[in-house]
């Protein structure tokens, strides 16, 4: 028994002590046609070139014509199974295919992945492979999580460097850290599960397959994807900025994670379906990027006139909140400014606010708008003066109550960038999943 | 655009041999000598929260497979908030010993990460051992901080809070994820 032990004990040592063949995880290498290329002339077989050898069923590769008519041949594995060749037939120039392909490595994992590619046309982005679902309220209650982290990161840090300037209490100060640092964590992690399920809707793939599913045609070649790599990485110094500013006591370090922040703001309304429509210019990605910033300063700053300053800071009360009072001036003329224009965009007739989903959803959101708008404007022309006058009135509910509006404000605006505006022009379509 | 993962994986173990030694320093000379220069007592935290940076960037490079994304993501999570912290517990911002569990929590979650990560048994092949191997200490050396909590003064924690790092680098440097190895172990074991 014991020497049984003593060599098996051996046997792993040197397993991991001597040097084999290295490799790594079963990942798609290349592929021909290119992944989400455009072709000149129809193809006639598929190939997908792995970085380790694969196990290939003649199901592995599958070539679907747009009404989901499968064109490929049984696959087969060559050049030591790390090529994967599928033979296709009947495609035709003018056309965009999709390929859905699944192998198993030699370390157990069986990965999965779609893609796309045209024949003398553009290939469609992933998401709108054939077989692609549509976006579901998962996809808007991400999108919504990821407005509200993101407010929370830029709210807070605006309050206090454009409105709380000088010395406060030091409980105060540290909120004003850990909040955003906590906030852009969160950024990060509800960014992650919004690009999974945006992949996930494309990839049609069982939650155990999912796990192994290619998510590199979607980082790679969408807008979102790009975005997504662009916010991880971003909201990740952002939170470093942050901890560093509350460790080492160098507050200065919040200026650049707020400007960092306002501008990876930029990745999330360009990664929108604003950016992709045919009549989307730079003058409207600005103002979708205006739009999305003053929105999240109100509504971060709201939270944390609510929930930071009030609680922890009696005495600076009334001029957090005049100081906010004047700035939310400023936010909301730049939110309805911005907010009329894409209207106007979007919309190509006035008819579609209530002949179209699209202009029936912006219409539910100008309604909550409008309710916010009047919460704040009691605010300003009521609680304002008396706080002024050196009263005392009785805010923090009220405050709360508006903050709770303004969430639903950004729930409204989550759904309406995931739905899709009517078009421009009579015939022409909307890339909506390229967002 | 993916590194290779050996590459990634030796310049994990390159760092994580540099913590355990940072740490096994102070375990051998003592907490008064090693910090008779300020700035050494700021090496680990800072190193921990700068590998979490890092693994940021490791993680957006990761997305060949969802797995690898999520959990790349949890290991610099769990970095950037451990490292984050133990740098506040040495600045005096937090005074609590109990913040040491802020540390087990993460080495708990990084072990999980290393074990969902891997759906294969133990002697399925090289990277599923070091897979298993790994998780499970992680998960153990959680025990360490915990400790530290508890028992702040006593050095077996600070030693096996240490040792687990140093061990850490081995294993990942030994990780070149060939598959066949134990594969054929499993049936020397089950006959």
């Amino acid at each position: 028994m014991m020497r049984r032990f003593l060599v098996l004990l051996a046997l792993l040592v040197s397993a991991l002590a001597v040097p084999s063949l290295a490799s790594g995880h079963v990942t798609l290498e290349s592929a021909t046609p290119e992944v989400q290329s455009s072709a000149d002339l129809a193809p006639t077989q598929i190939l997908l070139r792995f970085t380790e050898p694969v196990v290939v069923s003649p199901a592995a590769i599958r070539v679907l014509a747009a009404d989901g008519t499968v064109l490929s041949g049984a696959a087969r594995a060559a050049a030591g199974d790390r090529v994967v060749i599928a033979p296709v037939s009947g495609l035709v120039r003018g056309s965009a295919y999709t390929v859905r392909w699944r192998v198993s490595g030699q370390d157990g994992h069986s990965p999965a992945g779609v893609f796309t590619f045209g024949v003398g046309v553009p290939a469609p982005p992933p998401t709108d492979a054939v077989g692609a679902g549509a976006m579901t309220w998962k996809d808007d209650l991400a999108r919504w999580l990821l407005f509200a982290s993101l407010a929370l990161v830029i709210g807070p840090l605006a309050l206090r460097l454009l409105v709380l300037q000088g010395p406060v209490p030091e409980t105060l100060e540290q909120r004003f850290d850990l909040i955003p640092t906590a906030a852009a964590l969160a950024v990060i992690n509800v960014g992650i599960v919004a690009f999974v399920l945006r992949a996930s809707n494309a990839l049609q793939l069982p939650l155990p397959d999912l796990l192994y599913g290619d998510l590199q045609p979607f980082a790679e070649k969408t807008r979102f994807g790009i975005a997504f790599l662009a916010l991880t990485l971003g909201f990740g110094v952002v939170a470093t900025l942050l901890l560093f500013a509350w460790v080492a006591d160098l507050r200065v370090l919040r200026v650049p994670a707020l400007v960092l922040s306002v501008l990876l703001a930029s990745g999330i309304s360009l990664s929108g379906h604003q950016a992709t429509l045919p009549n989307s210019s730079k003058a409207s990605e600005l103002a979708d990027w205006l739009h999305l910033v003053s929105a999240a300063i109100w509504v971060g700053g709201l939270a944390a006139l609510a929930f930071i300053v009030w609680p922890s800071a009696p005495a600076l009360r009334a001029r957090a909140f005049l100081g906010f009072a004047r700035l939310a001036v400023v936010l909301v003329g730049v939110m309805v400014l911005a907010g009329a224009y894409l209207a106007f965009v979007r919309l190509p007739a006035v008819s579609d606010l209530w002949e179209s989903d699209y202009g029936r959803l912006l219409l539910v959101k100008l309604a909550i708008v409008a309710l916010a708008l009047s919460w704040g404007a009691l605010h300003h022309f009521v609680i304002s003066p008396r706080l002024e006058a050196g009263e005392q009135p009785r805010v923090r509910p009220s405050l709360v109550g508006e903050t709770f509006v303004a969430l639903a404000v950004l729930l409204a605006a989550a759904v309406l960038t995931n739905a899709t505006p009517p078009p421009a022009e009579p015939g022409s379509t909307v890339a909506r999943s390229a967002r | 655009m993916i590194p290779r993962p050996e590459t990634a994986h030796w310049l994990a173990a390159a760092f994580a041999l540099l913590l355990g030694l940072v740490l096994l320093s102070e375990v051998i000379v003592g907490t008064q000598v090693f910090r008779r220069r300020p700035w050494r007592a700021y090496l680990f935290p800072s190193l921990a929260l700068c590998s979490g940076v890092g693994l940021w960037v490791i993680t957006i490079f990761s997305t060949f497979s969802t797995m690898h994304l999520v959990a790349h993501a949890l290991w610099a999570e769990a970095a950037m908030i451990a490292g984050g912290v133990q740098l506040a517990v040495v600045r005096g911002k937090l005074r609590s010993p109990h913040w040491s569990l802020v540390t087990a929590i993460a080495l708990l979650v990084s072990g999980a990460a290393f074990l969902v990560h891997e759906p294969n048994p133990w002697l399925y092949s090289r990277a599923a051992f070091l897979h298993h191997a790994i998780g499970w200490m992680l998960v153990a050396a959680a025990l360490f901080p915990i400790g530290q909590a508890l028992r702040p003064r006593w050095p077996l924690w600070r030693a096996g809070f240490a040792l687990t790092f140093i061990v850490l680098a081995l294993l990942l440097f030994a990780d070149r994820d060939a598959a066949p190895i134990f594969g054929r172990f499993a049936g020397v074991v089950a006959g």
